[in-house]
């Protein structure tokens, strides 16, 4: 089995991404807290800015690790990533506003001490892997958690598991029709584990440009999020779920149009071919 | 940082030092859970534990080919371990959810029949394609003679590979560990199932039925993450790519019964935490 080596020295380094990630990523989702304080939904996209502050982390971590060449491809780096992650979010999601900070702590234990089982037990021997493991174990709890406060405007568990619907007049608190209830929790730990693993995949090689993965990152967390804004129609008000919408289409727009900037830049040559066209005349 | 000095070593030894730490913490995990729930959550975590143990020895059966195989390079099925054991298992998971009512023998049977049924048409298409497609016949590269049929292999190894297609051995390998898997991953659901269904009724004040959508999604979140994450593992334990149980690297076996062992029982205790009552 051939292993691929690769480290491309440049860019901004990776404490300093890991550390923008994560205050970034635990502001965002305190602000969905002021849906709270304000009794109403309209914050509940700071969530999906959340998700892509912290994909953004994660797909740095993954290039740090998939460097080494761990020989089972970078898909499986995003796996582990939320499996961990996910366990780690939905014990914190108990711990009412203090969740953030406990799925922050949790996450890391649970990534620890696997990073320890593959690095010791397994026999990887990569230096980067217990540091690259707990990171994105965080990383998957908070994309999580983001995509949990972006869908049902809060991240603790009565929220995420209760919503209340309206049968004949009467106010009924529906258990189904919830973040968890309703398995919209599975939907997002796809999008989010596609979204985290994708851009190194699609970006590795020689002509690695750390800007371009990253802003092919974001554009994947913004994808994302109009999806999870698409599905949050169902549970929070209209009205916030298309500012959700706005949001993410905006940032998509945004991030794809300098995504594909980069992608010519980088291009060896850029050829804007027409579709073939119709020389026969039929 | 240089790369290249750190390659992996990863090799085929196993590491006393680093069990030894495994087999204390799964010990410490499981006092812990004791702790908190001597009855309902340690029999869930045993079967969390056994579940998990289930996945990442059937994962080592999977004949895992990765982007050498696809380049009929190598033998085994085109893609990674991620993905083969999260369809393999998924699809027993599901397959043992639906006979979830009938009892779990019967559930984590049918989870195993399903993940071996999905690995048997895996297996056959892969080597429709390898054959039919690409016109490579099926040769192992990792031994002479077919441990099963006794057919001879080398002469059908093309120079300068590994092997490639799915020989037969390879085959069946892979359906046990289809089995193997997806008995595990309904074994994992079953157990949380279980113990949500008598908890989450007294600690979300709900009736039975109203928390049942609660308690199926969230036992499935679980037995899905835990999949991911002993499947992954043994990906970690045999470097990506593995024959069948023919191959060397089967007899790493051991480091991933330890190491799926301490993973489903760390995640496992922090499932079962949900139910507990925290001092908050």
């Amino acid at each position: 089995m051939s292993v691929k080596i690769e480290v491309i020295a440049g860019g901004v380094p990776h404490d300093k991404i890991m550390i923008a990630g994560l205050v970034s990523t635990i502001v965002c989702i305190y602000l969905t807290y002021l849906n709270a304080f304000t009794n109403t939904q309209m914050f509940s996209f700071f969530g999906g800015l959340a998700v892509v502050a912290a994909l953004i982390w994660g797909s740095h971590t993954i290039k740090v690790l998939c460097s080494y060449g761990i020989g089972t491809g970078v898909p499986s780096a995003g796996m582990i990533a939320f499996g961990s992650g996910i366990i780690a979010m939905l014990l914190a999601t108990k711990f009412g506003m203090l969740a953030p900070i406990v799925a922050l702590v949790l996450a890391a234990v649970i990534g620890l001490i696997l990073g320890y089982v593959s690095n010791s037990i397994l026999n990887m021997k990569i230096p980067a892997m217990v540091q690259a493991l707990t990171e994105m174990a965080v990383v998957g709890a908070f994309t999580v958690m983001g995509f949990a406060a972006m869908i049902s405007g809060g991240f603790t568990f009565t929220g995420l598991t209760t919503s209340t619907a309206t049968f004949l007049g009467f106010p009924i608190t529906s258990y189904a029709n919830s973040f968890i209830g309703g398995g919209l929790i599975a939907v997002a730990f796809l999008l989010g584990a596609i979204a985290i693993q994708h851009p190194f995949n699609a970006c590795l090689g020689p002509g690695w440009k750390q800007d371009r993965m990253l802003m092919l990152t974001a554009e994947c967390g913004f994808l994302s999020m109009i999806v999870a804004a698409v599905m949050s129609f169902a549970l929070i008000s209209a009205g916030s779920a298309l500012i959700s919408l706005i949001v993410a289409i905006i940032g998509w727009l945004y991030t794809y149009t300098r995504f594909f900037e980069m992608s010519k830049r980088d291009a060896a040559a850029w050829l804007d071919s027409k579709p073939i066209p119709d020389t026969e005349g039929h | 940082m240089s790369a290249v000095a750190a390659k992996p070593q990863a090799g085929g030894a196993i590491n006393p030092t680093a069990m030894a730490v495994g087999v204390v913490l799964l010990i410490i995990i499981l006092g812990a859970c004791w702790y908190v729930s001597p009855n309902l959550g340690l029999t869930a975590l045993i079967g969390v534990i056994v579940g998990g143990v289930l996945i990442g020895f059937g994962t080592h059966f999977v004949p895992v080919g990765g982007a050498p195989a696809a380049m009929g390079q190598a033998p085994g099925i085109a893609t990674g371990v991620a993905m083969l054991a999260a369809g393999a298992g998924l699809a027993g998971l599901f397959g043992g959810a639906w006979a979830a009512e009938l009892g779990t023998t019967v559930a984590v049977i049918t989870g195993g029949i399903g993940g071996g049924l999905m690995m048997a048409i895996t297996c056959m298409m892969v080597n429709f394609v390898y054959v039919f497609g690409m016109g490579i016949p099926a040769a192992s590269g990792k031994v002479l003679h077919d441990p099963i049929t006794g057919d001879s292999q080398a002469e059908y190894k093309s120079q300068g590979t590994e092997g490639h297609g799915l020989p037969f051995v390879s085959f069946v390998g892979g359906v046990i560990g289809g089995i193997l898997a997806g008995a595990g991953g309904t074994l994992i659901y079953l157990a949380l199932l279980d113990l949500y269904k008598a908890t989450f009724p007294t600690m979300m004040g709900a009736t039975h039925a109203q928390v049942l959508p609660v308690a199926v999604s969230v036992a499935g979140m679980f037995a899905v993450a835990l999949f991911l994450v002993n499947a992954v593992l043994t990906a970690y334990n045999i470097t990506g790519t593995i024959e069948g149980p023919h191959d060397p690297k089967f007899k790493r076996w051991p480091r991933a019964i330890v190491a799926s062992a301490v993973a489903s029982a760390l995640c496992g205790f922090v499932a079962i935490l949900i139910v507990v009552k925290l001092p908050m």
